[in-house]
């Protein structure tokens, strides 16, 4: 008895097995093409006297095989046996046949059926697992370029959340464990319920039991499965997978094969080192916003004390009795300039830290460059006392739409770097034009220009040139502060010396609004 | 102006003892005479009971926000009031002059720059004194009374837009007028963020009263915050003091 029950189980799971490629389409489809091979074949037979017909029946059988799977062509052989006794063999409307050379005709049909039947699936599931394995090696391949290109913890949750998504082939939610509120997002538009999130912070937090997996129906009687996505480490993530509403039985087989899929992505993304990758861009980001809060604030301690020795320096430089004596009177400049400087490098350190602090949101509004221009000259008169400055811009430049505190920042940079690396009496020129889409401003200088590799690290953050550090102070920090606040309002710079001691000329380019020329004609009514 | 009698008096508002002192001394020198407040509560009562001709506002007080006094004193009083504060952020200079400051220095400051600002406001208020109609800026002379804006001797055509954009900010010659106040008088609250009207008007305006509009001397940008004219030319009879 076990033993028949056994076997009637094996039966059962195999039928299962083999009608699931086409499943009850492919049943029906199957005997569809068999009833038009019949249909056919009983039309022709008034036309032409026809040899023995069963043959025919192979081609649906076949087309079944590959189409639907070996189940449905099981049944096109049998209806086609049946098609062929009932319709065509004597006695016709009846299953019985008369002539046992038919009768073993159709046995050979019934064999051949059956094998080309088992061949051509065989051959149908193999492509599929080819086109699969190509699919999923495409897939993985999409995966880890995502993942070098991530920047973040949350670049990395979310190649992780995209791959899984893909390779599930469902909706799939991923939270990370550590992230600031844990991410809520699913990839998909809806959000996760509410009760699969309780889940999620259990297994978060450690109650509930993340490696076997925990499955949960929402309000809508979607079941959802919730597991992390190594069993080893939470860092990886807990994700929630959205089954839909399934029987028992088949979300059995999804869930298998969910295990499958999430024990191989666990598995690659360990060996990537993602783990490591994770725990590392966490640190860096950790210590970056630590000194960046550090640099704050010791800035703002600093500026305190610095206004007061500044303000008192200034007084003392046009006191009377100081102005009288001249040695005490270059003293009381160097306590002025110095405080002067200090203070610009103190509003440099607080600049960085806005650029890195991702606070830098520009705020934009329509401005005549002339304006700018002027702004970052005044600003920095006194500086460049011993320059000659020359501006030349066109009377009649487009409006741009730009934050103008920040260009102005950043032209003064400019402007500092021309007067500091130029001899003292040389000329700045400041020029602007309309070029194209876009509008340049440059300012050159006849100073120390670049050298080859100045060039290639102008743009970094703290770099100095090599010929400069003893000779003249400074951050690093003025040129790449430039090119970060040109940046936020979609401009470029670029710098360009025809060599050594030959000058310097850098240049902004901003964006000219394309509906600037509409504005102002209609403004100007 | 170092006749006690005639020494316009400033009030100095700042927590900070070290910057009080800088304070006194600069002013001192250039002739005024500085009383002092370390908070808020004392700036108010200085500035009633006391005889004050400009204060000077830290806007980081221990007990009230430097605003705050702003616009206590502001309920009384038309005092130029120039605020000191760290921050230098262009919104928060928006705000301030539209609750009636009268200029804004942000530090670390030079002596000499807050002294400059300091004789434009008091300037300012002693031609609000004296009811002249006629404001002299460089070569311009825009007279309020009867319309008329002239330079040098050239009377010129304005159009209505830039003869009351003009207007307003000769009103308070000196004062800076923020973007948005400008568009609500002249084009109406709904256009109170389309900047670029603004824009081109002051480029047309510029183009007939400055000699150079390209380094305008006359009607001057504050970046991000507003416009403001020149300080008037001294009358003929303020100088014989």
């Amino acid at each position: 008895m076990p033993r028949i029950q056994f076997l009637s189980q094996m039966t059962i799971q195999w039928l299962r097995a083999a009608a699931r490629p086409g499943g009850t389409v492919g049943v029906l489809g199957a005997l569809c093409l068999v009833t038009s091979v019949t249909i056919l074949l009983e039309g022709m037979k008034g036309v032409l006297d026809l040899p023995p017909v069963v043959i025919t029946y192979l081609i649906p059988v076949l087309f079944a095989a590959i189409r639907w799977g070996l189940m449905s062509a099981m049944v096109a052989t049998l209806a086609g046996a049946a098609s062929a006794a009932f319709f065509f063999y004597r006695p016709i409307h009846t299953f019985y046949v008369e002539d046992p050379a038919r009768r073993l005709g159709l046995l050979l049909f019934a064999i051949v059926a059956v094998v080309a039947a088992y061949l051509a699936a065989r051959m149908r599931r193999e492509s599929e697992i080819v086109r699969r394995r190509e699919k999923e090696i495409s897939d993985l391949y999409a995966f880890s370029r995502r993942l070098a290109g991530g920047h973040s913890t949350s670049d990395i949750f979310d190649a992780i959340e995209k791959h899984l998504a893909t390779v599930v082939g469902r909706r799939v939610a991923l939270f990370d464990p550590r992230g600031p509120s844990g991410r809520s997002e699913p990839i998909g538009e809806n959000d996760v319920p509410q009760k699969v999130r309780e889940i999620v912070a259990a297994v978060i937090s450690g109650h509930a039991d993340g490696g076997a997996g925990t499955a949960i129906a929402d309000e809508h009687g979607n079941h959802w499965l919730v597991r992390a996505v190594s069993p080893k480490t939470p860092d990886l993530g807990v994700v929630a997978i959205d089954l839909g509403q399934q029987t028992p039985e088949t979300e059995q087989e999804i869930r298998a094969r969910i295990e499958a899929v999430l024990y191989d992505a666990a598995s690659t993304i360990e060996k990537i080192g993602l783990a490591h990758a994770i725990t590392e861009v966490r640190m860096r980001a950790e210590s970056e916003r630590f000194r960046d809060a550090l640099i704050g604030s010791v800035s703002h301690e600093l500026r305190t004390p610095l206004a007061s020795i500044l303000g008192a320096a200034t007084v003392l430089c046009n006191a009377p009795a100081v102005a009288g004596e001249p040695r005490l009177a270059s003293l009381a400049n160097v306590v002025r300039d110095e405080s002067e400087r200090l203070n610009n490098e103190i509003q440099n350190l607080l600049d960085a830290t806005r650029i890195t602090g991702e606070a830098l949101q520009p705020k934009l509004e329509w401005v005549e460059v002339t304006d700018i221009v002027n702004a970052a000259l005044e600003r920095r008169r006194i500086r460049f006392g011993s320059h000659a400055v020359e501006v030349d811009l066109p009377n009649e430049m487009p409006l741009i739409q730009v934050d103008a505190v920040l260009i102005e920042k950043a032209l003064g940079q400019f402007l500092t770097n021309a007067a500091k690396y130029s001899p003292p009496g040389s000329k700045i020129r400041v020029r602007g034009w309309r070029d194209g889409e876009t509008l340049a401003l440059a300012v050159s200088d006849e100073g120390a220009g670049l050298t080859a590799e100045d060039s290639v690290h102008l743009g970094e953050r703290f770099f100095r040139g090599r010929r400069h550090v003893q000779s003249t102070p400074g951050s690093g920090l003025g040129f790449w502060i430039a090119n970060a606040f040109v940046a936020a309002n979609g401009g470029t710079i670029e710098a360009e010396s025809p060599g050594e001691g030959k000058g310097t000329t850098v240049t902004m380019r901003l964006p000219i609004p394309a509906n600037v020329e509409q504005l102002e004609s209609i403004s100007s009514e | 102006m170092s006749d006690a009698a005639t020494a316009p008096n400033v009030l100095v508002v700042d927590d900070e003892l070290q910057i009080r002192r800088f304070l006194r001394s600069g002013f001192e020198l250039d002739g005024y005479s500085v009383n002092e407040a370390e908070n808020g509560r004392e700036a108010i009562r200085a500035a009633t009971l006391r005889p004050t001709d400009l204060i000077i506002l830290d806007l980081a007080l221990p007990d009230l926000d430097g605003s705050q006094v702003l616009e206590r004193i502001r309920s009384w009083s038309n005092v130029p009031i120039i605020i000191l504060s760290v921050k230098s952020s262009e919104m928060e200079k928006v705000r301030l002059f539209e609750l009636g400051a009268d200029d804004y220095v942000t530090k670390p400051f030079g002596m000499a720059e807050l002294l400059a600002r300091s004789k434009v406001v008091l300037r300012r208020k002693a031609r609000a004194t004296t009811g002249d109609s006629v404001i002299r800026i460089d070569h311009l002379k825009i007279d309020l009374a009867a319309r008329n804006v002239f330079v040098g001797d050239e009377r010129l055509t304005l159009t209505p837009k830039e003869y009351r954009l003009l207007q307003i900010l000769a009103q308070y010659p000196g004062n800076v007028v923020t973007h948005q106040e400008l568009l609500k008088e002249i084009w109406g609250l709904p256009h109170i963020n389309d900047t670029h009207y603004l824009r081109i008007v002051v480029r047309k305006l510029r183009q007939k009263i400055e000699s150079e509009p390209n380094h305008p001397r006359i009607l001057l940008t504050e970046l991000g915050v507003g416009y403001r004219l020149a300080p008037p030319n001294d009358p003929p009879d303020a100088q014989a003091d």
